[in-house]
């Protein structure tokens, strides 16, 4: 009983927990790792790079891996060897290597298993001392001359020591000012910038024309209007693909009617110069998304009563002035927010563009999305890439305090 | 302007605008159904004449697009399922429950929604990673990233549009509010309920950049990043790609045929929601 009524009066936050646990486990969390990510040199690709490190830190299990490779290579060298200068010389590197075990087991992992463990500045200096007397005493039994099992194959071994030391990769405000600096950015950006301006306003005269069409009756309206549906609700990549057919150099029909009546020089240079392309990516885009425009912009306009239009008809106005001053102040709220979500959507494309042109030709249609794309997962540079989204996410802020500001809309809706 | 001529001014843009919308799929269908060899050079863009074939059908299937349309329909339906459930759950709380930071939690819900989908990809992958999640159905958690947002705001509008006398009776009842919720509120925003479902599933199907980061594998790819690597590779076959477009946008077509109403107002529910 006490439970249902305490239940009772925590309902709301009962209800909403699910939802706040998936938001935070996969929208917060990963925005706050990729805030901390930026701050750091992260590779993937490179073992010493590969997480976060504020400290100096010493890889011990591949530090004991190395020593135990050696000692097996040394053995067999062992087997081989002639002459006692060189055994002598074998004999000091083993010692060597067991008192590097030891070292380490007493003023480093002490009784700790873990892979990766933190040090002091003097204790990663010892060891790195010690390291490389061991890798120089191998330098020199090898010039020595003997029998050896494989000298390239033990000091390639020998060379996982270095990447066994760990240096602190926090780099501060480095990936920043690196962004800031990096000519691929500043022409993603621009490129991205110029078409999401284009492909929005376009989308806008289109979209609020048609609405205003769907929104008069006529015969064969719903067909209208599910057909509409038809190019929004296709995955992107596949309405990449369908363009990338109809742009095609040898046998797109769009292409062929381009240069035919001369827009392009041959159908062969839809995709393959910069100004074409990026008007190939604008036309396929604009066609997917007016559409959508038109029926968001199609639901504004059915609430607008019709009583407004019908007594400013009788007080003689015209369609016009029936559009300025009574359509257009009404749908701003509808306008407000079809806008906003076009423009950060646009803003953000990628698959269209992945698809369709690659970025090419020669990077010139590559969006910063996509740019961040290939340095995280092409590059693996996890830190860069990731200093480079926050850069992003910067400009859609902007963005928004923009239209919030050129609007004077309430993005909640509260004031109304 | 006269009357007469409005309307024919009229009827020419909706004929255009149809023209626009479905030359694009009647042109790639059609191709589809050519020999490889007539879609080469000018050839291509001459229909008199031309033969007909299910060849590049037949070649389709041996690709593994079947398997990626079937990892599309299990990820999509497990995401709407979820996210349709969390959401319903959480939309019901913000629009008829006061709770504390319920403001707080609108405009977090919101700003998830806009910051570009990079934002998150990076350590959701290394977690994956590390978890061993990659290349699974596990891929369904992170895609309420694009879905869950949108479908609390789609059914904040539904919730708000049930009369409150509802719960009111209820509540005299003796009924709690979340058995209210269960009993009495959830059959009524059915319609609402599916519209948002419809949208989820959409969305789902659709999602491109999880799909491409964390299944990688071709056994895990889904159908919409699968298709794009017919593109990628050196030599296109033009037969092939165009027959694997209608493929996967068959199953789309299906929804919005059958579910255009729920469409129509998922999507100005979702974006109007005042």
């Amino acid at each position: 009983m006490k439970l249902s009524k305490w239940a009772d009066k925590n309902a709301g936050y009962i209800l909403i927990l699910p939802a706040v646990i998936i938001i935070v486990l996969f929208s917060i969390a990963p925005i706050i790792g990729t805030l901390r990510y930026a701050f750091f040199d992260m590779q993937l690709n490179n073992q010493a790079k590969n997480d976060m490190y504020f400290e100096s830190n010493i890889n011990v299990a591949l530090n004991q891996e190395t020593i135990t490779y050696l000692n097996y290579y040394l053995d067999i060298d062992m087997d081989s060897v002639q002459n006692k200068d060189t055994i002598a010389k074998i004999d000091e590197i083993k010692k060597d290597l067991r008192e590097l075990e030891l070292f380490i087991a007493e003023k480093i992992a002490s009784s700790d298993l873990r892979a990766i463990v933190q040090v002091g500045q003097a204790e990663q200096n010892a060891l790195l001392e010690r390291q490389q007397s061991i890798v120089n005493k191998l330098d020199e039994l090898y010039s020595m001359d003997d029998e050896f099992y494989s000298p390239e194959d033990t000091m390639a071994v020998a060379s996982e020591f270095e990447t066994s030391i760990i240096e602190s990769n926090f780099s501060g405000v480095d990936n920043f000012t690196k962004v800031l600096k990096d000519e691929r950015v500043h022409s993603t950006l621009t490129f991205t910038l110029i078409f999401t301006v284009i492909s929005v306003f376009a989308e806008l005269i289109f979209g609020l024309a048609l609405a205003l069409i769907m929104n008069k009756p006529f015969k064969g309206r719903s067909l209208v209007r599910t057909f509409s549906l038809i190019p929004w609700a296709i995955p992107t990549s596949v309405a990449a693909l369908i363009w990338s057919y109809l742009y095609n150099g040898s046998s797109g029909i769009v292409s062929h009617i381009f240069t035919t009546i001369g827009l392009i020089n041959s159908p062969a240079s839809m995709l393959n110069s910069a100004q074409n392309a990026l008007g190939g990516i604008i036309i396929a885009d604009v066609w997917k998304t007016t559409p959508y425009m038109a029926l968001l912009l199609l639901g504004g306009l059915q609430v607008i009563p019709n009583s407004l239009y019908e007594s400013s008809a009788l007080e003689g106005a015209r369609s016009w002035q029936q559009f300025r001053y009574i359509t257009l102040p009404l749908l701003k709220p509808s306008i407000f927010v079809a806008l906003l979500f076009r423009t950060l959507d646009a803003f953000r494309i990628l698959d269209l563009i992945y698809v369709l042109t690659g970025g090419g030709p020669g990077g010139s249609t590559e969006s910063i999305s996509l740019y961040a794309y290939k340095v995280m997962f092409s590059q693996t540079r996890f830190g860069y890439g990731s200093a480079i989204v926050l850069i992003m996410a910067l400009v859609v802020g902007i963005i928004t305090f923009i239209y919030i500001k050129a609007l004077n809309v309430d993005l909640l809706g509260e004031k109304r | 302007m006269n009357r007469a001529k409005t309307s024919t001014l009229f009827k020419i843009v909706i004929v255009l605008y149809l023209f626009i919308i479905i030359f694009p799929f009647f042109w790639v269908a059609v191709t589809s159904l050519r020999p490889e060899a007539e879609i080469w050079g000018s050839g291509a863009l001459q229909l008199k004449g031309a033969a007909f074939t299910t060849e590049n059908y037949k070649l389709l299937f041996k690709t593994p697009v079947l398997n990626s349309l079937k990892n599309s329909l299990i990820i999509s339906t497990i995401t709407t399922i979820y996210v349709t459930f969390v959401a319903s759950l959480c939309a019901y709380a913000i629009a008829r429950l006061d709770f504390k930071f319920k403001k707080l939690l609108t405009v977090i819900v919101l700003v998830t929604s806009m910051f570009p989908q990079m934002i998150v990809i990076g350590p959701i992958y290394r977690v994956f990673v590390q978890l061993g999640w990659t290349n699974s159905y596990y891929i369904s958690l992170p895609y309420s990233n694009i879905t869950l947002p949108v479908a609390i705001f789609i059914l904040i509008t539904h919730f708000s549009q049930i009369p409150k006398e509802m719960e009111e009776s209820a509540t005299m009842d003796g009924s709690s509010k979340i058995n209210t919720f269960f009993k009495i509120i959830l059959p009524l925003a059915a319609p609402g309920i599916f519209t948002a479902a419809i949208i989820i599933f959409i969305g789902a199907w659709n999602e491109f950049l999880l799909s491409l980061t964390l299944n990688t594998n071709e056994a895990w790819r889904t159908a919409t990043v699968n298709i794009s690597f017919l593109r990628g590779q050196f030599e296109i076959f033009w037969g092939q790609v165009t027959a694997a477009t209608v493929v996967v946008t068959i199953p789309t077509l299906i929804i919005v045929i059958l579910f255009q109403k729920q469409i129509v107002s998922g999507i100005t529910s979702g974006a109007l929601k005042e």
